[in-house]
């Protein structure tokens, strides 16, 4: 039964050569708009260079300079055993280290330096004080300054021959959830998922631009006198919005080897993460009195959304808010999937989050629009 | 006796609790021109919408072409045309493409723009964004788009408002020859010269409700003073004297006019529509 006062939609199916046609309509005047056609292409340009100019592999030792008069074989054995993700680099005399080190030094092509005096040996084995200079850098984090200054100490024993004065536990390592050990990241596979949310996020504001264009210019009232149905429009706006920000996604990804492995899941969560950013265009688009409304609503989404694609970036636990973020999943699925092979049962718990925020947003997006059809 | 093509029987429609179309009843036959004549909410935005489904009625009924525009409105829509008052083309699209775009809406194929956009004055203008129109020109692209489907039934709203006396001959022109091949037309407009040359009837509407429905000359008649005007030279100036047609003694003081030769002219009194519209409702179309 129709409410008076609104359009009845008592049609349940739409109709194909209608929604066909609003979504040519669309596509023409999509590709019309100089700012869109721009900011789509430079995005796509500028997202695929930086991939390709990042570093593609991650560089996990400290390479650390040394300087030593008396400690050729000794530093040698001790080196050659238990040193891994250290690399050293001797320098023959003190001078030639710091000219090496830092921001102060010449060079500056180390973090890290350690000058042992030339006695060093000597004074260890007769029981007797000395030091031993620990050059480091200002930027380098507390964590690795302790590291460092606990290999001097070891080193120091190992020298004289001592043993530690404790007797150390055994240890059993349990790796909750998978174990990434020897797995690490580089930067360009970290911003795949990024780039991949970037490029949904823009066709947000695309779809939101048409919908307002629709509202604001009046041409709906124009199309609600045809044979159109507001089902027909709701459609075609969904699809085109969907198919697009699908579209360029997979393309993008595609040029930034995203789909090299788990390319089935990546593109089941890039179709829901499309479906995700469609809802948020419709809701943009039908709330914002204006253009700059439209723009505004759109960046407000886009801001909180962006944040776990941002926490790839920086590995660490995730706080418990991002992963309520509507986008979580969709960007946790990229990353795993194609950084890690990741499989479906994996990626099952991050894929049912993206499935219901997906829903839960287009349906909002749809029920807005609606009204704003409905009331026009 | 031919059926209407619309028939509007006790249709009612508020907004809350606001009474915005009051229990309205009339008629329009295949191939007449309705003048839909009122103030700015008056309902008569209201009740076009109705009749064009984008509105359910509170109460009462209407049909467009024996078809009912709640239940059958797919049906309705597919055999109307609609001119609105207010802009609403895609200007980012030419004026060929906004006229193919509705015709597949209507499910018309191979649809041709061109006998269109000549019979409203934009022919050679079609391969054209429609941003760059004039005002004048983009009212006529809307009044080619409410055609695009070879309506049978037309709502045309201020089909004239801002073009030059050109521009609206034509559009009057193209309204009277659509009603000369049988399509019933609806015309809203705040225009009371235009509705009286083209309407075969007018309907005044006011605060919801049709006030007076008969066609301009009946309303004149009914409501215009029956009185002549007669001009005299006298001198260097101008003498009047008015003549009422109600008076016993109204045709020797015409001859007695005629006669005398300082006759200059003789004018009518009849009334206008808007001055009749404000003798019954006592209140002006513009308010």
């Amino acid at each position: 039964m129709t409410t008076p006062g609104e359009r009845s939609t008592l049609s349940f199916l739409p109709r194909w050569s209608i929604v066909w046609a609003i979504m040519r309509k669309d596509l023409a005047a999509y590709t019309r708009d100089r700012f869109y056609v721009l900011v789509t292409i430079l995005a796509l340009v500028v997202y695929v260079v930086l991939y390709w100019v990042l570093p593609s592999e991650v560089n996990e030792s400290i390479e650390v300079g040394v300087h030593h008069s008396d400690l050729d074989s000794a530093f040698e054995q001790v080196t050659s055993s238990g040193t891994e993700g250290i690399e050293f680099t001797e320098f023959a005399s003190e001078e030639e280290l710091l000219s090496a080190i830092g921001a102060n030094g010449e060079d500056g092509s180390l973090a890290i330096a350690i000058s042992f005096p030339p006695d060093f040996v000597t004074q260890i084995a007769g029981g007797k004080d000395t030091t031993v200079k620990l050059y480091v850098d200002q930027d380098v984090p507390d964590e690795v300054r302790r590291a460092i200054s606990g290999f001097v100490r070891e080193f120091s024993l190992a020298i004289a021959g001592d043993p530690l004065p404790v007797t150390l536990p055994s240890e059993e390592e349990i790796i909750l959830g998978v174990d990434r050990a020897g797995e690490q990241v580089s930067l360009r596979e970290k911003l795949r998922p990024m780039i991949a949310f970037l490029v949904l996020m823009m066709e947000t504001l695309a779809l939101g631009s048409l919908v307002a264009v629709e509202l604001h210019s009046r041409t709906l009232g124009a199309l609600l006198v045809t044979p159109l149905r507001v089902l027909d429009f709701l459609t075609a706006k969904a699809l085109f919005g969907t198919l697009l920000a699908l579209s360029q996604a997979v393309f993008i990804l595609l040029l930034v080897n995203g789909f090299a492995s788990g390319a089935a899941p990546i593109f089941v969560a890039l179709v829901l993460g499309a479906l995700l950013v469609t809802g948020f265009g419709l809701i943009s688009g039908s709330t914002g009195r204006d253009f700059l409304g439209m723009m505004l609503f759109g960046l407000l989404f886009m801001i909180p959304l962006a944040v776990p694609a941002v926490a790839v970036l920086f590995p660490g636990s995730t706080s418990l808010w991002v992963k309520i973020i509507p986008s979580y999943g969709l960007v946790e699925i990229i990353f795993r999937a194609s950084s890690y092979q990741a499989g479906w049962r994996e990626l099952m718990p991050f894929m049912a989050m993206l499935l219901g925020w997906c829903l839960a947003i287009f349906g909002v997006g749809l029920y807005i629009l609606t009204r704003r059809v409905r009331t026009l | 006796m031919t059926d209407p093509a619309i028939r509007v029987d006790g249709l009612s429609f508020s907004y809350g609790d606001l009474l915005a179309v009051d229990n309205v009843s009339f008629e329009v036959a295949p191939g007449e021109i309705l003048g839909f004549l009122g103030p700015n909410g008056a309902g008569k935005s209201t009740t076009i919408k109705v009749l064009t489904g984008q509105l359910t009625q509170t109460s009462g009924e209407a049909t467009v072409l024996g078809m009912d525009v709640v239940s059958q409105r797919d049906e309705v829509q597919g055999r109307i045309g609609v001119s609105f008052e207010e802009k609403n083309l895609y200007e980012n699209m030419s004026a060929k493409e906004n006229l193919s775009f509705f015709a597949s809406l209507f499910g018309i194929k191979g649809f041709d723009p061109n006998p269109l956009l000549k019979a409203v004055g934009l022919d050679g203008r079609g391969d054209e964004r429609v941003s760059g129109f004039s005002k004048g020109m983009q009212q006529r692209l809307m009044v080619a788009r409410s055609l695009v489907n070879d309506p049978e039934v037309l709502f045309l709203d201020e089909p004239t408002d801002g073009l030059d006396p050109v521009s609206s001959n034509a559009i009057r022109a193209l309204i009277t020859e659509q009603a000369e091949r049988g399509v019933a037309v609806i015309l809203t407009t705040h225009d009371m010269l235009e509705a009286d040359k083209l309407s075969d009837r007018v309907a005044f509407i006011n605060e919801g409700a049709i006030v007076a429905l008969d066609t301009p000359e009946a309303l004149k008649m009914k409501y215009g003073s029956r009185t002549v005007r007669l001009r005299f030279t006298e001198g260097d100036g101008v003498r009047e004297e008015v003549v009422s047609l109600e008076e016993g003694n109204a045709g020797d003081a015409l001859k007695a006019a005629v006669s005398n030769g300082d006759l200059a002219t003789i004018h009518t009194e009849e009334a206008t529509l808007e001055q009749i519209f404000i003798e019954i409702t006592g209140r002006g179309l513009e308010s």
